[in-house]
């Protein structure tokens, strides 16, 4: 008896260890993506009416019509600034409005004039102003080509699978029967009425369709491209794979449980930006719609070997690599921003002007966190604070999960374990450290709560199907859903924020918004009914936007407590395009495993093609124990990640950095020491990401566009402009590693030991438990703070050390900016932003902002010149004229010369002559 | 190298000779110049070692510790070597706030060295060090406020306060300790009382485990006396006159004779239902059909009839039996006097020997749970010994854990595994922390990680006599 129970028990721990598939739709169990996968090819019904088009400067319309029902859709076609063009497709007379995604871009986009060039019964040739570029509308079947020149960079529609679902009266069986009998004589084709158009069941949950079928479904063609990126989030490759032999990639936020690596299961967010990247161009295309979201891709290359096309090129037979794409929605309407590049950094541009930037997060932001589920008082706290002064690591965040509330009831605290909330927080901040502590979507309905009484009482509840609030399951058990996409409901939620709404919180509390998706446990896939309401619009229609509004106003509501001066921090799970602009996301819970922690970079670096750069995952794994050995090197990638937090499920043993022996807890701190000394290059290149939308952490192809072995690397990547090369050390007993070193007239240097290596060569690199292999570009100017101490705010004055690599020509630059830190004072100019180059043996700071103003404590205390050969004399000359010569130290062995304390005013203006 | 070394033992040596130079922070005539960023506000205030005054007879270097050897390194001169002796720089960068020596010996007084450490002379409290990175980082962490000298923090001079309060902290804790060896010096006393009352307790069970020996061997003996002697007169019994069949006979005969009511030599129907019942079914009365098939169908039945049908009946026991007794009517069959007496006395001396036997387990059982009491570690002096058998509030371990504490107090900490099991696997365990106090108490209990506990314990027995508190200036 006893054996065969524990048996039982071991079968039943085992299989609580990955996703249940069976929780999550595949495409052939969720209705419209079934029947719009089941369209073929090459028979599209649509044709453009040429005689309907209109053009005013900047605006095109034209009708389309679907021959076999004739529904009449209405096409927009817009010239967007900056070598975007904009196409959107609606019904033409829709029986009631279709929805279109708002509060995304940043602002109505500002369009250029657009010329009809050519018109003929067969189609219109448009002019898109620059760089001849052309869009050629054919009228039957419809279909648009825009080209540069001779070349098609990209086609719609040229597959026939346009797809539009006209909104229809639903008709019971009786009479489209009888309909069916008069349709010969109307000649319209109905449509048959198909399972799952009127009501779909998946598992327990039937979801009542009232407005019936509204998918909407187009194709692209990608000539010449044969790498595709982006639409995270999904636990899979950089480069995105075909879905020929399997689902099609799924864009549907959703809290999945243990998720799995390598498949093209939908995560907890999405954005709807894909990213073709060939050696001669780059491009994006960003499909702006809300609901849930399918996306195939095929390729006319992907099953040929290398030999295959080797063959095909010798032969000149070959047909040219190109790259299919199709999305699918289940409702909404069609509005694409086709991002035409030409190279990767205007594509980054490009989508910045539709959806903004990276928010400029607070410089301790980017120091390390940590968190767990949960730190279970304020005594707790406390030890865990002294701890790190014990064993000398810095932190600047501590965090509290969902324990900390009273009864799952955020904006309140535990009155035993966290009774005095506000003297934890002046602890922390008179070691100037901060804390986050978590804020949920879901409510606890509860009579006695205030949030939700008045949430109730204003009507701001998400609606059930039937009109009631809707309620579902979550950490509080019955709880029910704001209405974040109602502006009122937002506003309402940022005020909860004042210091006096949220009791016992102080300036150095920021939040963290988990389970928005939102994840509702009793619900269909573990999130809300698509067929509750949002006012007029369905659940299904808003769905994947939830989650960026929930953040939307909640770093809203941080900004207003401090009057709108302080910069806020919030960390979200759930994200849309345009979540950038509000702070941080991670890749949600992760597990303890190597496979985990390698995925983290190819997750990391697919957000930051579009847009999200602050991202970061779980330090350690969230579920499981790690290994000592993958807790260190997890430390180690983390610290050249830009969100450093560290986490872990409440199941789990402790596992503070100073748990694992003397020998690991130095092995963290180096790691995070690390971090710290570099925030100063962190923090210029989130301000670069914030002004310019270009990816802080960005795959090497960004920056070798050319570079085909470049093009599916994902075990290392580049931080900032080519700068800083990572390759982190991400498989157990891991002896050494092979690193790629781009750009044949480049020299990279060992940011460790300063050796010199050619750049276009795979470098093995012996590695010990301490090694994070990390290599500066010969070329490249990187400030570091040396000077690391318990925390990033007390660093804020220290000197600088000026790391100068330089390339085979004996050059080199870089930037160097600073402000507050943390105040939005940089908007009112109040920074300094210097640009530094050395060239012709002279090394300069330069004002790139002369109109900013900011003074710093901060000065120059040494500058170390990789590659530099031995100079007789090193003089500074500092902007009031006086010159001043400098001890250097010269190390021949490496070439590295240290020049010791020039002193200048971080700020200031100075050349430092290298005689 | 082996110069550097000579050179080193040379600075030392004359070191200790002027070991009378004394100079307190701030001196007179420093600052300035010496290193300085320009435009930097860090110029201000920074307690420079350099002193390009001759009045230089200063001084012990800021942010090194004034008290011991260390200010022999930091006498002024026209070089410093770096403490680690792998560098020589001018003295004059020495506290310059740049990071020369690989040790961080070069700059005792600023934050400029990652190894560096800093010395709070916390007149008045306890002096310490402190790392290189926590001195002008706006923090207060030397209560003299020394390592704050060129920051924003405002901080105030505590040590005396701090001081104060320590040294009541130190005197309540002494007081604690007083009264905590004065009670555990009592329990060490009940504790070897109690330890010798188990020894005595043990001798004493042992002594009466071998007395029970000698009688259980005894009693062995006489069991195996009285079991042969039975053995022998059932034999007697067969093998002597008439043996086994004349003792059926007789035995046939007599029940015949109990059937038999009316004494006529024959049985009736009626004599049988009077006599004779079903064994399932003993109040029934049987039904004439069924007194006449035990009769064999015949309206009477002799003697030797009943022998070789009815008696067969009888003695298989399995369908009827006689009137108020039990089973067969085989068991009649030792009648004997003599056979009984024998049987009466073997089984009598097989229950006394029961007993003893029973009576010399009980007790060598005993012996074995005070034998594996008495093996527990209860420290060095049987302290803990009052505590076996006691409960604290949370009981969820009913043995005695494991002594894990550090081997200069190994037992200020006892760890419990393998205690209830957890729902994600693994099994519960607790480590316990003892202190130093008057009473014995569970004081705190926390779950750090789920399902393992931290118990803080307090109790007389974990005083020690050695606490004292050492460093405290005493002269304020």
């Amino acid at each position: 008896m006893a054996p065969l129970l524990v048996l039982g028990l071991a079968l039943c721990l085992s299989g609580t260890w990955a996703v249940d598939k069976g929780n999550f739709k595949t495409c052939e169990q969720s209705a419209f993506c079934k029947r719009q996968r089941a369209l073929k090819p090459g028979e599209s019904p649509y044709r453009a009416l040429l005689e309907t088009m209109e053009l005013t400067n900047t605006r095109l319309t034209l009708q389309l019509i679907n021959d076999n029902n004739k529904v009449r859709l209405l096409l927009e076609l817009y010239r967007l600034q900056g070598n975007i063009t904009r196409v959107k497709i609606n019904e033409l007379k829709p029986l009631k409005p279709r929805y279109e995604v708002p509060d995304v871009l940043i602002r109505e986009p500002t369009t250029e004039p657009l010329s009809v060039l050519s018109q003929d019964e067969n189609g219109v040739v448009l002019s898109l102003g620059v760089e001849s570029q052309r869009v050629i509308i054919s009228a039957r079947p419809f279909r648009l080509d825009i080209m540069e020149g001779s070349d098609v960079l990209m086609s719609l529609n040229s597959r026939g699978l346009l797809a539009f679902e006209h909104l229809r009266m639903r008709k019971d069986t009786f009479s489209y029967k009888v309909t069916s009998t008069v349709a010969s004589t109307t000649k319209e084709e109905e449509e048959k009425v198909e399972d799952g158009m009127w009501e779909e069941t998946f598992k327990s949950h039937t979801d009542s369709k009232p407005n019936g079928p509204s998918a909407v479904s187009l194709d692209f063609s990608l000539p010449g491209v044969e790498h595709v990126y982006g639409i995270p989030e999904h636990a899979d490759t950089l480069r995105l794979k075909t879905t020929d032999n399997g689902d099609p990639y799924r864009l549907y936020n959703l809290d999945v449980f243990q998720y799995e690596l390598y498949n093209p299961m939908a995560l907890y967010g999405s954005v709807p930006v894909m990213v073709a990247h060939s050696a001669q161009r780059t491009t994006g295309i960003f499909w702006l719609n809300a609901a849930e979201t399918w996306v195939d891709i095929s390729s006319n290359t992907a099953g040929k070997t290398v030999f295959g096309k080797m063959l095909d090129y010798v032969q000149g037979s070959s047909e040219t690599p190109q790259t299919d794409v199709r999305w699918i929605s289940e409702s909404g309407i069609i509005d694409i921003f086709i991002m035409l590049g030409p190279t990767p950094k205007d594509v980054f541009s490009q989508y910045a002007s539709l959806t903004g930037t990276q928010s400029f997060p607070p410089l301790a932001s980017l120091g390390y966190h940590q968190c767990r589920w949960n730190y279970n008082d304020q005594e707790d706290v406390k030890s865990v604070d002294a701890g790190f002064d014990e064993h000398d690591i810095p932190y600047d965040f501590i965090w509290l999960d969902i324990e900390h509330t009273d009864g799952k009831r955020y904006f309140t605290w535990d009155p035993h374990k966290f009774a005095t909330p506000k003297e934890m927080l002046q602890g922390l901040m008179d070691k100037k450290r901060k804390m986050v502590a978590i804020v949920d979507p879901h409510i606890k309905v509860d009579g006695n709560y205030k949030i939700h009484n008045e949430i109730r009482s204003r009507g701001f509840y998400v609606k059930n199907k039937d009109g009631g609030d809707y309620e579902g399951w979550c950490w509080p058990g019955s709880a029910s859903y704001p209405d974040f996409t109602r502006a009122d409901m937002r506003a309402w939620w940022a005020s909860m924020f004042a210091y006096d709404q949220y009791e016992g919180t102080m300036e150095n509390l920021y939040t963290w918004n988990d389970m928005n998706e939102p994840s509702v446990f009793n619900g269909p896939e573990v999130t809300m009914h698509k067929d509750a309401t949002h006012g007029a619009w369905e659940h299904r229609d808003i769905h994947n936007l939830y989650g960026l509004y929930v953040q939307m106003a909640t770093a809203e509501g941080l900004i207003q407590r401090s009057g709108g001066v302080e910069r806020p921090f919030v960390l979200t799970r759930a994200f849309f395009a345009g979540s950038q602009r509000l702070g941080a996301v991670w890749t949600g819970d992760n597990a303890a495993e190597w496979g985990h922690l390698k995925i983290s970079i190819p997750m990391c670096l697919s957000m930051g093609l579009v847009g999200i750069s602050f991202c970061g995952a779980d330090i350690g794994g969230f579920f499981k124990s790690p290994s000592t050995e993958l807790l260190v090197r997890w430390y180690q990638a983390g610290a050249y990640q830009p969100f450093y937090r560290a986490h872990a499920h409440v199941d789990t043993p402790r596992r503070e950095p100073w748990l694992f022996g003397p020998e690991n807890t130095a092995l963290i701190r180096e790691a995070v020491r690390q971090r710290y000394t570099l925030l100063p290059y962190w923090y210029q290149l989130f301000y670069r990401a914030h002004v310019t939308g270009e990816p802080v952490m960005r795959p090497l192809w960004v920056e070798y566009p050319q570079d085909l072995a470049t093009f599916a690397l994902e075990d290392e990547y580049l931080i900032g402009k080519t700068n800083l090369l990572v390759h982190p050390v991400v498989e157990e007993g891991a002896r050494g590693v092979t690193a790629y070193l781009p750009g044949k007239d480049e020299v990279w240097f060992d940011v460790h030991t300063f050796q010199k290596h050619n750049g276009a060569q795979n470098l093995y690199i012996p590695v010990t438990m301490s090694s994070i292999p990390v290599f500066q570009r010969g070329g490249s100017i990187i400030p570091r703070k040396l000077r690391v101490r318990r925390s990033s705010t007390c660093m804020e004055h220290d000197p600088y050390t000026l790391y100068v690599a330089l390339n085979l020509q004996r050059t080199a630059d870089g930037e160097l900016y600073i402000d507050d830190g943390h105040t939005f004072n940089y908007e009112k100019k109040e920074f300094i932003y210097r640009k530094l180059t050395f060239a012709n043996k002279v090394l300069s700071s330069v004002n790139l902002a002369p109109d900013a103003k900011f003074t710093t404590d901060s000065w120059i205390e040494r500058i170390i010149v990789l590659g530099a050969s031995k100079p007789s004399k090193v003089t500074l000359k500092t902007a009031d004229g006086q010159e001043k010569q400098l001890e250097f130290d010269f190390d021949a062995s490496m070439s590295v010369l240290t020049v010791r304390k020039p002193g200048m005013n971080a700020g200031a203006d100075w050349t430092m002559t290298f005689q | 190298m082996a110069a550097q070394v000579a050179l080193r033992r040379q600075q030392a040596q004359e070191e200790s000779e002027a070991r009378d130079l004394r100079l307190l922070y701030p001196c007179t005539g420093i600052g300035g110049e010496a290193g300085i960023p320009q435009g930097s506000s860090i110029s201000a205030g920074v307690p420079v070692s350099v002193s390009s005054s001759p009045a230089a007879a200063c001084f012990d270097v800021f942010g090194s510790e004034n008290q011991k050897d260390d200010k022999r390194f930091y006498r002024e001169r026209k070089s410093f070597l770096c403490i680690d002796g792998s560098r020589m720089i001018p003295f004059e960068q020495v506290n310059d706030d740049y990071c020369d020596c690989e040790d961080g010996s070069d700059e005792p007084g600023t934050s400029a060295c990652p190894r560096g450490r800093f010395y709070c002379t916390n007149l008045g409290f306890r002096p310490h060090y402190i790392p290189s990175s926590r001195v002008n980082d706006g923090i207060c962490d030397c209560c003299d406020a020394s390592d704050e000298y060129n920051s924003h923090a405002r901080c105030q001079n505590t040590c005396w306060n701090l001081g104060q309060r320590e040294r009541a902290y130190v005197e309540g804790q002494m007081r604690t300790l007083d009264e905590g060896l004065r009670l555990k010096q009592q329990l060490i006393e009940e504790g070897v009382l109690l330890w010798r009352e188990k020894q005595a307790q043990l001798r004493e069970l042992q002594q009466v485990a071998e007395d029970l020996q000698v009688k259980l061997e005894e009693h062995r003996r006489k069991k195996h006396e009285a079991d042969r002697l039975k053995e022998q007169t059932l034999k007697a019994l067969e093998a002597g006159d008439g043996g086994l069949i004349r003792h059926q006979n007789s035995s046939v005969a007599s029940i015949f004779h109990l059937l038999d009511s009316n004494k006529d030599g024959s049985l009736t129907v009626d004599e049988i239902k009077a006599k004779v019942v079903l064994v399932h079914d003993e109040q029934r009365v049987l039904s004439e059909d069924e007194a006449l098939a035990l009769l064999d169908r015949g309206h009477r039945m002799d003697l030797s009839k009943f022998q070789s049908t009815l008696w067969d009946v009888l003695t298989r026991g399995d369908t009827v039996k006689i009137k108020d007794t039990q089973g067969a009517p085989g068991s009649l069959s030792s009648e004997d006097p003599h056979l009984k007496a024998a049987d009466r006395a073997a089984e009598w001396e097989a229950t006394n020997l029961k007993k003893v036997e029973e009576a010399y387990e009980t007790v060598n059982m005993e012996i074995s749970d005070l034998q594996k009491k008495l093996a527990i570690d209860y420290g060095t002096d049987w302290e803990f010994l009052f505590l076996n058998g006691q409960c604290y509030k949370l009981k969820v371990y009913e043995m005695w854990g494991m002594w894990t504490g550090k081997p200069k107090n190994h037992y200020s900490q006892m760890v419990y595994e393998n205690g209830e099991p957890c729902w994600q696997g693994g099994s519960r365990s607790t480590t316990v922390t003892l202190t130093c106090g008057t009473e014995t108490a569970l004081r705190s209990v926390k779950e750090p990680s789920k399902c393992q506990y931290i118990m803080d314990f307090q109790t007389p027995v974990a005083c020690q006599p050695v606490l004292k508190q050492q460093g405290i200036h005493s002269e304020l």
